[in-house]
Protein backbone atom coordinates (compact mmCIF):
# COMPACT_ATOMS: atom_id res chain seq x y z
CA UNK A 1 0.00 0.00 0.00
CA UNK A 2 2.93 2.48 0.57
CA UNK A 3 4.21 2.06 -2.90
CA UNK A 4 2.10 4.74 -4.52
CA UNK A 5 2.21 7.20 -2.03
CA UNK A 6 6.09 6.97 -2.29
CA UNK A 7 5.68 7.02 -5.98
CA UNK A 8 3.82 9.91 -5.68
CA UNK A 9 5.91 11.96 -3.57
CA UNK A 10 8.74 11.09 -5.98
CA UNK A 11 7.28 12.53 -8.46
CA UNK A 12 6.34 16.30 -6.48
CA UNK A 13 9.91 16.83 -6.02
CA UNK A 14 11.16 16.30 -9.20
CA UNK A 15 8.43 18.94 -10.25
CA UNK A 16 9.18 20.87 -7.56
CA UNK A 17 13.17 20.49 -8.98
CA UNK A 18 11.94 21.17 -12.43
CA UNK A 19 9.48 23.95 -11.49
CA UNK A 20 13.01 25.72 -9.93
CA UNK A 21 15.35 24.76 -12.59
CA UNK A 22 13.05 26.79 -15.22
CA UNK A 23 12.96 29.45 -13.14
CA UNK A 24 16.67 29.97 -12.95
CA UNK A 25 16.85 29.33 -17.08
CA UNK A 26 13.67 32.40 -17.34
CA UNK A 27 15.89 34.21 -15.10
CA UNK A 28 19.19 33.75 -16.97
CA UNK A 29 17.61 35.01 -20.20
CA UNK A 30 15.04 38.00 -18.95
CA UNK A 31 18.69 38.82 -16.73
CA UNK A 32 20.52 38.71 -20.32
CA UNK A 33 17.46 40.54 -22.30
CA UNK A 34 17.01 43.38 -19.75
CA UNK A 35 21.14 44.55 -19.49
CA UNK A 36 20.56 44.19 -23.64
CA UNK A 37 18.01 46.81 -23.24
CA UNK A 38 19.60 48.86 -20.36
CA UNK A 39 23.09 49.21 -22.96
CA UNK A 40 20.62 50.17 -25.49
CA UNK A 41 19.50 53.08 -23.44
CA UNK A 42 15.80 51.44 -22.55
CA UNK A 43 15.63 52.04 -18.60
CA UNK A 44 12.12 51.59 -19.27
CA UNK A 45 12.13 47.67 -18.54
CA UNK A 46 13.84 47.56 -15.27
CA UNK A 47 10.69 48.13 -12.43
CA UNK A 48 8.90 45.59 -14.25
CA UNK A 49 11.79 42.87 -14.91
CA UNK A 50 12.53 43.53 -11.69
CA UNK A 51 9.22 42.82 -10.27
CA UNK A 52 9.13 39.28 -12.31
CA UNK A 53 12.29 38.47 -11.41
CA UNK A 54 11.24 39.24 -7.26
CA UNK A 55 8.42 36.94 -7.60
CA UNK A 56 10.14 34.32 -9.63
CA UNK A 57 12.86 34.22 -6.99
CA UNK A 58 9.75 34.17 -4.33
CA UNK A 59 8.75 31.07 -6.19
CA UNK A 60 12.29 28.95 -6.34
CA UNK A 61 13.07 30.41 -2.46
CA UNK A 62 9.86 28.75 -1.34
CA UNK A 63 10.25 25.39 -3.57
CA UNK A 64 13.67 25.34 -1.63
CA UNK A 65 12.71 26.33 1.61
CA UNK A 66 8.80 25.21 2.03
CA UNK A 67 7.74 22.61 -0.11
CA UNK A 68 8.23 18.92 1.75
CA UNK A 69 9.25 15.94 0.60
CA UNK A 70 11.31 17.45 -1.92
CA UNK A 71 13.99 15.01 -0.90
CA UNK A 72 12.38 12.41 -1.52
CA UNK A 73 13.33 11.21 -5.12
CA UNK A 74 14.28 8.13 -6.22
CA UNK A 75 16.83 5.85 -3.83
CA UNK A 76 20.50 4.89 -4.59
CA UNK B 1 43.74 1.68 9.35
CA UNK B 2 45.05 4.73 12.66
CA UNK B 3 44.37 7.38 10.63
CA UNK B 4 41.20 7.29 9.21
CA UNK B 5 40.15 6.05 13.15
CA UNK B 6 41.79 9.61 13.91
CA UNK B 7 40.15 11.12 11.15
CA UNK B 8 36.80 9.97 10.78
CA UNK B 9 35.51 11.33 7.95
CA UNK B 10 33.32 9.44 5.43
CA UNK B 11 34.37 10.97 1.38
CA UNK B 12 30.78 8.90 0.36
CA UNK B 13 28.75 11.10 2.79
CA UNK B 14 30.97 14.72 2.27
CA UNK B 15 30.37 14.37 -1.66
CA UNK B 16 26.41 14.26 -1.39
CA UNK B 17 24.45 17.19 -1.77
CA UNK B 18 20.54 16.76 -1.53
CA UNK B 19 17.91 17.40 -3.82
CA UNK B 20 16.97 20.23 -0.77
CA UNK B 21 20.66 21.93 -1.05
CA UNK B 22 20.48 21.80 -4.78
CA UNK B 23 16.90 23.57 -4.38
CA UNK B 24 18.73 26.54 -1.96
CA UNK B 25 21.63 26.52 -4.33
CA UNK B 26 19.05 27.53 -7.44
CA UNK B 27 17.25 30.02 -5.23
CA UNK B 28 20.24 31.56 -4.47
CA UNK B 29 21.53 32.43 -7.84
CA UNK B 30 18.18 33.18 -8.55
CA UNK B 31 17.63 35.69 -5.99
CA UNK B 32 21.52 37.05 -7.25
CA UNK B 33 19.68 37.59 -10.76
CA UNK B 34 17.17 39.83 -8.94
CA UNK B 35 19.56 41.78 -6.87
CA UNK B 36 21.24 42.46 -9.99
CA UNK B 37 18.03 43.99 -11.88
CA UNK B 38 17.64 46.00 -8.57
CA UNK B 39 20.83 47.15 -8.92
CA UNK B 40 20.51 48.20 -12.20
CA UNK B 41 17.24 50.17 -11.34
CA UNK B 42 18.67 51.69 -8.82
CA UNK B 43 21.53 52.74 -10.81
CA UNK B 44 21.90 56.25 -11.82
CA UNK B 45 24.53 56.34 -14.02
CA UNK B 46 24.26 54.79 -17.04
CA UNK B 47 26.26 51.90 -18.02
CA UNK B 48 29.23 51.68 -19.33
CA UNK B 49 28.50 52.02 -23.66
CA UNK B 50 25.20 53.22 -22.74
CA UNK B 51 24.10 56.21 -23.86
CA UNK B 52 22.37 59.13 -21.46
CA UNK B 53 18.95 59.54 -21.36
CA UNK B 54 17.72 60.85 -23.95
CA UNK B 55 16.38 64.30 -23.33
CA UNK B 56 19.19 65.48 -20.84
CA UNK B 57 21.17 68.85 -21.85
CA UNK B 58 24.48 68.79 -23.33
CA UNK B 59 27.10 70.90 -24.06
CA UNK B 60 26.83 71.64 -28.10
CA UNK B 61 29.94 70.94 -29.58
CA UNK B 62 31.07 72.39 -32.94
CA UNK B 63 31.84 70.14 -35.82
CA UNK B 64 33.19 73.08 -38.27
CA UNK B 65 31.39 73.53 -42.00
CA UNK B 66 28.80 71.39 -43.05
CA UNK B 67 30.47 71.86 -46.37
CA UNK B 68 33.23 70.94 -45.72
CA UNK B 69 32.52 66.93 -46.15
CA UNK B 70 32.01 65.82 -48.98
CA UNK B 71 30.14 62.22 -49.42
CA UNK B 72 32.05 59.20 -48.76
CA UNK B 73 34.63 61.95 -45.95
CA UNK B 74 34.20 61.21 -42.51
CA UNK B 75 35.72 63.41 -39.59
CA UNK B 76 36.71 62.37 -36.09
CA UNK B 77 35.89 64.29 -32.79
CA UNK B 78 35.61 63.66 -29.18
CA UNK B 79 32.02 64.81 -27.69
CA UNK B 80 31.71 64.62 -24.02
CA UNK B 81 34.88 64.68 -23.08
CA UNK B 82 38.95 63.00 -24.56
CA UNK B 83 37.76 59.46 -24.20
CA UNK B 84 34.34 60.17 -25.85
CA UNK B 85 35.42 59.34 -29.59
CA UNK B 86 32.78 60.25 -32.48
CA UNK B 87 32.72 59.91 -35.70
CA UNK B 88 31.33 62.29 -38.16
CA UNK B 89 30.24 61.05 -42.14
CA UNK B 90 28.49 62.24 -44.62
CA UNK B 91 26.79 58.93 -46.66
CA UNK B 92 27.12 58.45 -50.48
CA UNK B 93 23.38 59.82 -50.48
CA UNK B 94 24.82 63.58 -49.00
CA UNK B 95 23.12 63.03 -45.68
CA UNK B 96 25.25 63.64 -42.49
CA UNK B 97 25.16 61.18 -39.17
CA UNK B 98 27.57 61.16 -36.51
CA UNK B 99 28.09 57.66 -34.32
CA UNK B 100 30.08 57.15 -31.18
CA UNK B 101 33.26 54.90 -32.54
CA UNK B 102 32.79 52.40 -30.05
CA UNK B 103 31.77 49.26 -31.26
CA UNK B 104 28.66 47.28 -30.28
CA UNK B 105 30.65 44.32 -29.61
CA UNK B 106 33.93 44.62 -27.54
CA UNK B 107 34.58 47.88 -27.93
CA UNK B 108 36.84 48.51 -30.61
CA UNK B 109 37.22 52.24 -32.49
CA UNK B 110 34.70 51.86 -35.68
CA UNK B 111 36.05 53.43 -39.02
CA UNK B 112 34.41 54.79 -42.19
CA UNK B 113 35.68 52.82 -45.16
CA UNK B 114 33.81 51.97 -48.45
CA UNK B 115 30.68 53.56 -47.28
CA UNK B 116 30.26 51.33 -44.23
CA UNK B 117 31.15 51.70 -40.42
CA UNK B 118 33.78 48.96 -39.87
CA UNK B 119 34.89 47.47 -36.90
CA UNK B 120 38.58 46.01 -38.14
CA UNK B 121 38.94 44.10 -34.76
CA UNK B 122 36.64 41.11 -35.46
CA UNK B 123 35.13 42.10 -38.82
CA UNK B 124 31.79 44.20 -37.58
CA UNK B 125 30.26 46.09 -39.95
CA UNK B 126 27.44 48.69 -39.76
CA UNK B 127 25.21 50.11 -42.07
CA UNK B 128 25.87 54.46 -42.04
CA UNK B 129 21.90 55.27 -42.25
CA UNK B 130 21.16 54.64 -38.76
CA UNK B 131 23.88 52.35 -37.32
CA UNK B 132 22.42 48.98 -37.52
CA UNK B 133 24.27 46.03 -37.58
CA UNK B 134 24.84 44.09 -40.79
CA UNK B 135 27.52 41.83 -40.77
CA UNK B 136 30.45 40.46 -38.11
CA UNK B 137 29.51 39.92 -34.61
CA UNK B 138 28.22 42.99 -32.83
CA UNK B 139 24.07 42.64 -32.47
CA UNK B 140 23.37 46.02 -31.44
CA UNK B 141 23.52 49.10 -33.39
CA UNK B 142 26.28 52.01 -32.56
CA UNK B 143 24.78 54.99 -30.44
CA UNK B 144 23.85 58.12 -32.69
CA UNK B 145 24.69 61.89 -31.66
CA UNK B 146 21.95 64.53 -32.71
CA UNK B 147 23.59 66.67 -34.95
CA UNK B 148 22.18 70.47 -35.65
CA UNK B 149 23.13 72.69 -38.87
CA UNK B 150 22.94 76.55 -37.78
CA UNK B 151 22.26 79.15 -39.95
CA UNK B 152 25.84 80.22 -40.64
CA UNK B 153 26.56 76.26 -42.13
CA UNK B 154 28.05 75.09 -39.24
CA UNK B 155 27.76 71.79 -38.17
CA UNK B 156 26.96 71.54 -34.40
CA UNK B 157 26.58 68.09 -32.26
CA UNK B 158 23.87 68.45 -29.55
CA UNK B 159 23.01 65.53 -28.15
CA UNK B 160 22.26 61.71 -27.94
CA UNK B 161 19.99 60.30 -30.76
CA UNK B 162 17.45 57.53 -28.94
CA UNK B 163 18.75 53.78 -29.71
CA UNK B 164 16.81 52.57 -33.06
CA UNK B 165 14.47 50.04 -32.68
CA UNK B 166 13.40 48.72 -36.22
CA UNK B 167 15.70 46.86 -38.18
CA UNK B 168 15.96 49.11 -41.67
CA UNK B 169 14.43 46.65 -44.70
CA UNK B 170 18.02 47.40 -46.12
CA UNK B 171 20.39 46.47 -43.57
CA UNK B 172 20.36 43.03 -45.18
CA UNK B 173 21.17 43.72 -48.60
CA UNK B 174 23.98 46.30 -47.17
CA UNK B 175 26.09 42.97 -46.40
CA UNK B 176 29.61 44.10 -47.80
CA UNK B 177 30.46 40.21 -47.84
CA UNK B 178 27.70 39.22 -50.13
CA UNK B 179 28.89 41.66 -52.32
CA UNK B 180 32.07 40.60 -52.38
CA UNK B 181 30.69 36.87 -53.40
CA UNK B 182 29.17 38.41 -56.34
CA UNK B 183 32.28 40.21 -57.65
CA UNK B 184 34.37 36.80 -57.19
CA UNK B 185 31.54 35.13 -58.90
Amino acid sequence: MSRPVQSRRGQLADAALVVALLILGIQVYLFETVLQSVLDGQRAVLPGAFAASLVLTAIALFLAFKVPRIDAGPKH
Amino acid sequence: MAWKRAFPVDLADEGRFSRREFARFLALVSAGFTAGLGYLWLRKKPLAGAPEPVGQKEAPIALGLAADLRPGQSRLFTFRDAQDRCILLRTPMGELRAYRQTCTHLGCAVRFRNDQLECPCHEGFFEVERGFPVQGPPTRPLSGIALELRPDGTLWAVGDLPKPTALPTRAGAACPRDTRMEVEA
